[in-house]
């Protein structure tokens, strides 16, 4: 009896008060109120196009690793970044958790902390200097020209530079 | 009808023929889209994650933009549709956010009012200009031309802000196929999501989900087809990635709608999907 007391408290996991303050972050995030009503079914890691092919993406374990405040666990690597956004756990959890919007918590989280992945900061980078996420530009229109098309709309680059300014983003997704 | 003509990043840069169909069969249908000056990226969807301000604000300048010139809006992407519905009804909805995305917005010439709706192509197709029409406009239909549908997910998913179809078993897409003469055939996962947003991220996985709904279309259809860039982008690249390419024709929904219109196929530019797709041609009525 004694023996099996010790094991389990050996095995007893404990939020630490770090893992408490994050996962209240992760709660206060618009959209990621509910992660604590996961009773971890697993419907969205069992329809998740993702995780079908890619072991360690597991949106159950998402929701649980949210609930347990593991920072450094969901925040390392790409496995927030591999969520394609296809919103089927969205569509399908009986709890209404959405784990894709726990996820969209975490990447908010993550950004805040300087953890945007690289390519997405790349991708936000042309949008705020061309404002378009590709370049459509002399010989992009030279193109189009040539296949019967219009000129492309010449964004106003100005505007939206200025806004992702006057947001905060620029400065979080560090500068330029 | 008149539209506010919201092509995308992606189409505007990469798919000619997405974008030159979708004119060509507006066209003939009657529809007038308009070009929508000064409107540059909706935000992406990445965005949405991010920030949720500078995700409202980037949609609400584009969405301005259409409620200058007094017109609906009409996307050819999943993504942009989604992303500018979502902001749409947000801002529509609660006048608090409005006024601090509108406060953002100030300096730059733009302000979100509230005026205005975004449909994606498909959606126009099916509610206004309506699936008779598209059938009694079909004067070349297709006989024996199995087509393989794939709606991808913004189309229809979160279904409480998309408001549209049924997310687990959509039939606009099918309908639009079917009225061509061609026949829509269900396959495994047709609903499942082609994992392009996850390119960038691991390439490998993407090709990989990419190849798997490729061969499931080939067992029962003769071409797929898509309605959003990124969808059309996976499917066709995947098919390069490999030794034993499936070679499945990769289709832009308004090529297949605008051959049976009678269409030519240069005005819809076939020639540029990069899989051969002339089974099309020669699985029509003369």
């Amino acid at each position: 009896m004694r023996r099996w007391r010790r094991m389990t408290e050996a095995m007893e996991i404990r939020v630490t008060d770090e893992g408490k303050e994050f996962r209240n972050r992760v709660l206060e995030t618009p959209g990621a109120e509910k992660l604590m009503h996961c009773y971890q079914c697993g419907t969205c890691t069992s329809d998740c196009p993702v995780a079908k092919r890619v072991p360690e993406f597991r949106p159950r374990n998402i929701a649980r690793l949210a609930m347990y405040g593991q920072k450094e666990r969901l925040l390392s690597g790409d496995l927030l970044w591999l969520c394609a956004g296809c919103y089927t756990c969205y569509e399908r959890c009986p709890q209404e958790v959405h784990v894709s919007e726990i996820v969209s918590a975490l990447r908010k989280l993550a950004l805040e902390e300087g953890r945007l992945h690289p390519t997405i900061k790349v991708l936000m980078g042309s949008l705020s200097e061309m404002g378009y996420v590709y370049e459509i530009g002399e010989f992009e229109n030279e193109m189009r020209e040539e296949d019967g098309l219009p000129p492309a709309p010449q964004p106003d680059v100005r505007a939206v530079e200025a806004i992702m300014r006057k947001t905060g983003l620029m400065d979080r997704m560090g500068g330029e | 009808m008149k539209y506010a003509f919201f092509v995308g990043c992606t189409t505007l840069s990469r798919l000619p023929g997405y974008e030159k169909s979708a004119r060509r069969v507006a066209e003939k249908l009657g529809v007038e889209l308009v070009d929508m000056p000064e409107s540059g990226c909706c935000g992406t969807t990445y965005m949405e994650t991010l920030d949720h301000k500078t995700f409202l604000a980037l949609a609400a300048r584009n969405i301005a933009i259409a409620e200058e010139m007094g017109l609906d809006i009409v996307t050819v992407c999943n993504g942009c549709t989604e992303v500018l519905t979502k902001a749409n009804k947000e801002l529509k909805e609660n006048p608090e956010l409005r006024r601090e995305v509108n406060e953002v917005l100030a300096g730059t010439g733009k302000e979100f009012r509230g005026t205005q709706e975004v449909k994606h192509f498909v959606r126009m197709l099916k509610e206004d200009v309506g699936v008779d029409k598209i059938r009694s406009s079909s004067v070349k239909p297709f006989k024996g031309l199995k087509v393989g549908a794939h709606y991808g997910c913004h189309l229809l998913k979160p279904h409480e802000v998309m408001e549209f179809d049924d997310p687990e078993a959509p039939t606009s897409l099918d309908e639009l196929i079917d009225a061509t003469g061609a026949r829509s055939v269900s396959y495994p996962n047709k609903l499942e999501c082609c994992a392009g947003p996850v390119m960038g991220i691991r390439e490998k996985v993407t090709w990989t989900v990419g190849l798997e709904k490729v061969e499931a279309v080939k067992k029962y259809a003769d071409i797929m087809v898509t309605n959003c860039p990124f969808c059309y982008l996976t499917y066709e690249r995947c098919q390069f990635m490999t030794e034993n390419s499936p070679n499945v024709p990769i289709v832009h929904i308004p090529q297949l709608l605008g051959l049976a219109m009678g269409i030519d196929p240069d005005d819809l530019g076939i020639s540029s999907n990069k899989v051969d797709a002339s089974i099309m041609m020669e699985k029509q009525e003369a």
